[in-house]
């Protein structure tokens, strides 16, 4: 992909290579590959790349490197528009992720109906539809930035945020969706929660999605829910009946 | 081999310098508030930057030693004591198996460091050992110290009497003037605007927390705030929502931020972030890029000498 762009100060410790196109799954690719591009050259001083929809920031430690100089060698690379290699094509996973939308986890399901005039039904099944695109990974530890969501679900946030969503909560705000890692204030309209922990600190894996990945959701039920084990990613069996 | 809080203080926890290279997931940096408060503690001790110290907000803690350590207080300032007998920040204290450290009113600034002379029992997460309190991990338990808490070393050493010359000593006024350099957004805003950002004192108010420092005063408008391309959030970022009211970005700030950047507080200066509190009154004074890699260049030789200075006695003690 070709991608026009430009570099722009951020601070006095980061540069933001910004893109002129519009958010897409093509435009991610290029940013991943370019962030993988950047990392392989190892440069001293480059702390951080953080990847958004349509920018890559990178955070530098200006007693290690020149900015003018840094900004130089990174308009080189991103020119070359480099392509995701195929290792990282390759690890690109479908994360299968249970939600479930029972009543006592959907406390706005009836305002999300009311707004695009479908059932709770019709919510659930074009909410577990799509394949979502991970686009990056932010705002808070393991928050997932999706892509795809169903243009008649699209809903707007509430007007006072909540002081406190639950974990793992599952909502639509705007044209997103996506789920909260933590407990937090928050805007977005709940449909549903997942029992799967997108942060696991001290884990071996605790993020559950990279960028490009891509994420499903599939309905449970509270039952399901209880007996999700987070470690092995899946229900439990019931207990045999005595 | 530990110290037991009689009293915790109001938010009392863990930090180092912090987590790097984990943005991209979003795991904001972290680490004390104030790095160059934590990092004068470690070096009077001879310790490395990065050894853990806790970090006391506002209102300090009562600690109870249940080891001979040797212990440094440095950043905000409070009325000290050992065992009743008034001690000092800035130099080495000598607490003994049974001895009680108590901090008193808060006399200037808003967050000291305790860094102690040994190595506590913890566990690192991504590569640290600081509590990232908005997230719920690192440090103890990812909280703040309760009354009760222990927390165990896992060696501990005395080190000799020393203490940080007087002009190396920092002093915190209450109404730092902060150089910025200017924000990715800064043209969006207009030269009224701008000129309105640059001379007025801005108040910090209560809800300023490690995330963020929000601050009050004559609200900034933004011309055009819709085409904002979200990205990287860094410290130090000034940012202005629909309200006009500017929020700092700070330790343990969202990752990636979509309002308008009007500037950024170098990186020199970012430490005065972590001595602010509610009504403090704070203004900018802009600076060129080159400006603000010079001024952290000449802070960063400047501690690097103090660490010779102070590991060459070090070695003669």
């Amino acid at each position: 992909m070709k991608a026009a762009f430009s570099i722009v100060t951020n601070g006095d410790s980061a540069l933001d290579i910004r893109f002129d196109a519009e958010p897409s799954e093509a435009l991610s690719r290029h940013i991943t590959a370019l962030a993988q591009a950047i990392e392989a050259q190892q440069w001293q001083g480059v702390r951080e790349l953080i990847p958004a929809y349509q920018c890559l920031t990178v955070c530098y430690d200006p007693l290690l490197c020149d900015s003018p100089q840094l900004s130089a060698r990174l308009e080189i690379l991103a020119n070359r528009h480099p392509e995701v290699s195929a290792s990282k094509s390759d690890q690109s996973r479908l994360i299968r992720i249970p939600v479930c939308y029972a009543p006592e986890f959907a406390p706005d399901m009836q305002a999300v109906s009311a707004h695009t005039g479908l059932s709770a039904e019709q919510i659930i099944a074009r909410h577990t539809a799509p394949r979502y695109l991970v686009h990056m990974l932010g705002f808070t530890p393991g928050f997932l930035y999706l892509g795809g969501l169903d243009p008649l679900l699209h809903c707007p946030r509430k007007a006072t945020p909540e002081l406190r969503v639950p974990a793992g909560s599952v909502g639509i705000g705007g044209s997103q969706t996506g789920i909260y890692p933590q407990a937090t204030p928050g805007g977005w309209q709940i449909i549903g929660r997942t029992p799967v922990a997108l942060f696991r600190p001290g884990h071996n894996r605790p993020f559950v999605a990279e960028p490009l990945d891509r994420i499903e959701f599939y309905p449970i039920d509270s039952e399901a829910f209880e007996r999700f084990d987070p470690d092995t990613f899946s229900t439990r069996p019931q207990e045999p009946a005595a | 081999m530990s110290i037991r809080f009689i009293d915790a203080g109001l938010q009392t926890s863990v930090q180092d310098l912090g987590r790097t290279g984990m943005m991209r997931y979003g795991v904001s940096q972290g680490g004390a508030a104030d790095p160059l408060a934590a990092r004068l503690g470690n070096l009077l001790l001879g310790n490395p930057p990065h050894n853990p110290v806790l970090e006391v907000t506002l209102i300090g803690p009562r600690l109870e030693f249940q080891c001979d350590i040797s212990l440094v207080v440095t950043g905000a300032r409070f009325t000290l004591t050992l065992d009743g007998e008034s001690v000092e920040n800035d130099q080495v204290i000598q607490a003994r198996r049974g001895s009680v450290l108590n901090f008193g009113q808060l006399l200037s600034g808003t967050r000291a460091y305790i860094a102690f002379a040994g190595q506590m029992a913890l566990t690192r997460i991504f590569d640290s050992f600081s509590t990232h309190l908005q997230s719920g991990f690192g440090g103890c338990g990812g909280q703040p110290l309760k009354k009760g808490d222990l927390i165990r070393f896992e060696e501990t050493r005395t080190v000799a009497d020393r203490q940080l010359r007087e002009e190396h000593r920092l002093r915190y006024t209450g109404h730092p003037r902060l150089r910025v350099v200017a924000g990715a957004e800064e043209t969006l805003f207009s030269g009224e605007t701008l000129e309105r950002f640059y001379t007025q004192a801005f108040r910090v108010t209560p809800q300023s927390n490690r995330m963020g420092i929000r601050l009050t005063g004559e609200p900034l408008h933004c011309a055009a705030r819709t085409q904002i391309i979200s990205s990287g959030l860094c410290p130090g970022t000034i940012q202005v929502p629909p309200d006009g009211d500017p929020i700092i970005a700070f330790v343990e700030g969202q990752t990636i931020g979509g309002y308008p950047r009007i500037a950024h507080v170098i990186s020199a200066d970012q430490h005065l972030l972590g001595q602010l509190k509610a009504n403090d009154r704070i203004s900018f004074e802009k600076v060129s890029l080159a400006r603000a890699h010079e001024i952290l260049a000449g802070k960063s030789a400047l501690l690097n000498q103090l660490t010779a200075e102070y590991s060459c006695h070090s070695a003669s003690d």
